[in-house]
């Protein structure tokens, strides 16, 4: 008898729990996360300099709300320790990111870098970064990346590079710059050199040239000592290099005897093997993450739209039905989009997704200027594009939705282009 | 051979005590209501690659050409989009229409007054601050044959309800409201997170205390569910259910 009840007593809760209302809840708003940023202890120059940089990142990257300084309650000399947590709780912080920098000597600053939790009022992330002064940007996003990393469990994007290409009267210059657009270095001349495309380890950037005099064909540069060897001579013109996500092969276009088709090639520009072969021109070839399928624009039906095949070239299908004019197709990191440029009824380019799945098309940009040539970061969670709608073309970004766009480049005479490097190791 | 020698194999070399077959017999119920809850729990999320179901209602307008490229989605109007404090300043000009004396005659068709270049300024201005439109009201306004109640939810799909139905709305609303779901939390996790809060609910409305039941895993979504039932004012529940929302609280089940 003493057994039953004690098995009475242990499903009490459960007929406790039966008779308690229960609501399910979903749908909360999605929004970026209230994080300050204290005012920098230390070495003032640097510390300032390196915790702008980090703002910077924080706010670009959609993920974090900045707070306004001027409405911190903790006096500005507060240190790294015995923090005040109930006065950034009181601001609306639920993060809190304080800083000491010192300059070691002249050449170089160090900085210890740190990630509070404001609710559980304990530090979550404690790292000490060193670089040469001159770099000292460096700090702001390897710090960046941790934290992002912290909290998506996924890598950051703040110490990847882009390639692009600088316009000028004098011609057109691929160069490499740190994501944010700063520390711009030319790796070409400026003869005409167009559509830059990054091997996977980042060390050679393949790009269009028309430097030989004998039309446009692809070139490679060595991304530290800037050396130039042609890649793909074949053709009247060959254009358009993409790596496969190992780097074991890449893709091309190229004209011969009249018809342009998409190319796969040994990573030395040997072993060259045509994929399509329709009529018009297939061309602005993009590789699935996975290596397995090839996104790519073709006109076989009339007008250029995008298809997608597999990787030796057969399984052809056609993924946009909507505009008739859609080119320069991006498969996204994830591998459930293809961002592209389509010509609108204005007759103008804007960014658009198509999911693989459905097919569905998605509108990223309308009524600012013309934006093209879509590149993904390489986690998946922004776009890079040249766009129009500050007057001279300039690069911008925006979240796979559109939303957040920024400015990222800030060429004289523009900036067209862009290819978003790879991530760097951790 | 002896009687012995011939027992059967199936047979038992002792006989069990019946202490020990009920206890085994207690254990063994307490190893399967314990799969019944432990199990389903392991099993029951979706595939990490699954992509989230996310429906849009339709907006209000032409239908475009199927041939053209879309248009980015416009936003709700200002009455939907707008927090529910609002809705009490924005929704009187109805009913003073309605009480408008009836013309007997059949009133003429007017055609619309053409905007002056100054209101068409007001209006555009008003729609990027998302401020209230100067649009019609009734474009706004929720169907009117829409069957439910007063006190129904925007997105309650029930025609009638029992009174403690009636306040689990309220107080999903409410809660709703507050609901902010942290960006950081990557869209791969935000497909999987659950989590289980107990709310006690005083006869004020006010939350006596809440705890969480079950955590998600997540630190940041677990303070987002605390802050969302600090941030949350209820209204009082009503009296026949006072009682239970004060002693045994009521469950809340989060998903982001």
């Amino acid at each position: 008898m003493t057994k039953f009840a004690a098995l009475f007593v242990a499903l009490l809760p459960l007929s406790v729990r039966a008779a308690r209302p229960v609501i399910d809840i979903s749908g909360g708003r999605v929004q970026a996360y209230p994080l300050a940023l204290a005012r920098p202890l230390g070495a003032q120059e640097a510390g300032v300099a390196i915790s702008s940089v980090l703002g910077q990142d924080f706010e670009r990257s959609g993920l974090f709300k900045l707070l306004d300084p001027a409405s911190f309650l903790a006096p500005a000399s507060e240190g790294l320790t015995g923090i005040d947590f109930s006065k950034w709780q009181t601001v609306g912080a639920q993060a809190l990111v304080k800083m000491s920098c010192e300059a070691a000597g002249a050449e170089s600053v160090t900085c210890d870098l740190r990630l509070y939790d404001v609710s559980l009022g304990q530090e979550t992330l404690h790292g000490t970064y060193s670089a040469p002064k001159n770099s000292q940007r460096q700090i702001a996003h390897r710090f960046g990346d941790d934290v992002v990393h912290f909290f998506t469990q996924e890598p950051g994007i703040f110490q990847t590079r882009i390639a692009y290409v600088r316009e000028s009267e004098a011609g057109k210059q691929i160069i490499s710059a740190d994501w944010d657009g700063f520390n711009p270095q030319a790796l070409t001349g400026a003869s005409i050199n167009l559509l830059p495309a990054w091997t996977p380890d980042a060390k050679l950037i393949a790009f269009t040239s028309f430097r030989d005099g004998a039309g446009a064909h692809i070139f490679t540069v060595d991304t530290a000592s800037r050396a130039i060897k042609p890649l793909v001579l074949m053709g009247d013109f060959a254009t358009g290099a993409a790596y496969a996500p190992d780097g074991s092969r890449f893709l091309f276009s190229a004209s011969v005897a009249d018809n342009t088709d998409v190319y796969v090639s040994q990573p030395d520009g040997s072993a060259g093997k045509r994929l399509t072969d329709a009529r018009g021109i297939d061309i602005s070839a993009s590789w699935s993450p996975d290596g397995k399928r090839i996104a790519f624009v073709s006109e076989r039906a009339g007008s250029p739209q995008i298809y997608t095949m597999a990787a030796d070239g057969t399984d052809v299908r056609r993924l946009t039905y909507q505009g008739n004019y859609n080119q320069e197709p991006a498969w996204s990191p994830k591998g459930d989009l293809i961002a592209f440029s389509g010509r609108d009824e204005h007759r103008v380019f804007d960014l658009y997704t198509v999911a693989i799945e459905s097919g569905k098309v998605t509108s990223l940009t309308q009524n600012a200027g013309t934006n093209e040539k879509p590149t993904w970061a390489p986690n998946g969670r922004y776009l890079l594009f040249s766009s129009t709608r500050g007057g001279h073309r300039q690069l911008w970004m925006v979240q796979p939705d559109g939303s957040n766009p920024h400015q990222i480049s800030n060429e004289k005479s523009g900036a067209s282009d862009p290819a978003w490097g790879p991530l760097t190791p951790r | 051979m002896s009687e012995s020698g011939h027992k059967s194999v199936l047979a038992l070399k002792a006989r069990t005590p019946i202490g020990l077959g009920l206890v085994l017999a207690l254990l063994f119920h307490v190893v399967v209501l314990g799969a019944a809850f432990v199990l389903p729990q392991m099993f029951d999320k979706p595939h990490p690659l699954q992509k989230p179901i996310i429906a849009h209602m339709v907006a209000l307008g032409k239908p475009r050409d199927q041939r053209l490229l879309p248009r980015k989605e416009s936003p709700p109007p200002a009455a939907a989009a707008a927090a529910p404090s609002l809705a009490p300043s924005l929704a009187p000009a109805a009913p003073q229409l309605a009480k408008r004396p009836t013309l007997v005659s059949k009133p003429e068709p007017v055609a619309p007054k053409p905007l002056s270049r100054q209101q068409m300024m007001e209006r555009a201005l008003a729609r990027a601050a998302g401020k209230a439109s100067s649009e019609p009201k009734s474009r706004e306004l929720p169907d009117p044959e829409r069957a439910g109640s007063e006190k129904g939810s925007a997105q309650g799909t029930a025609a009638t309800a029992e009174e403690g139905d009636e306040y689990a709305t309220a107080v999903h609303d409410a809660i709703l409201e507050n609901y902010i779901v942290p960006s950081v939390i990557s869209e791969r996790e935000r497909l999987y997170l659950t989590a289980t809060v107990l709310a006690y609910i005083g006869p004020q409305g006010q939350i006596l205390k809440h705890e969480i039941e079950k955590k998600s895993g997540n630190t940041v979504f677990d303070q987002a569910l605390e802050l969302a039932i600090q941030r949350t004012k209820l209204p009082p529940p009503p009296q026949a259910m006072a009682r239970e929302l004060r002693d045994s609280g009521i469950e809340l089940n989060f998903k982001p």
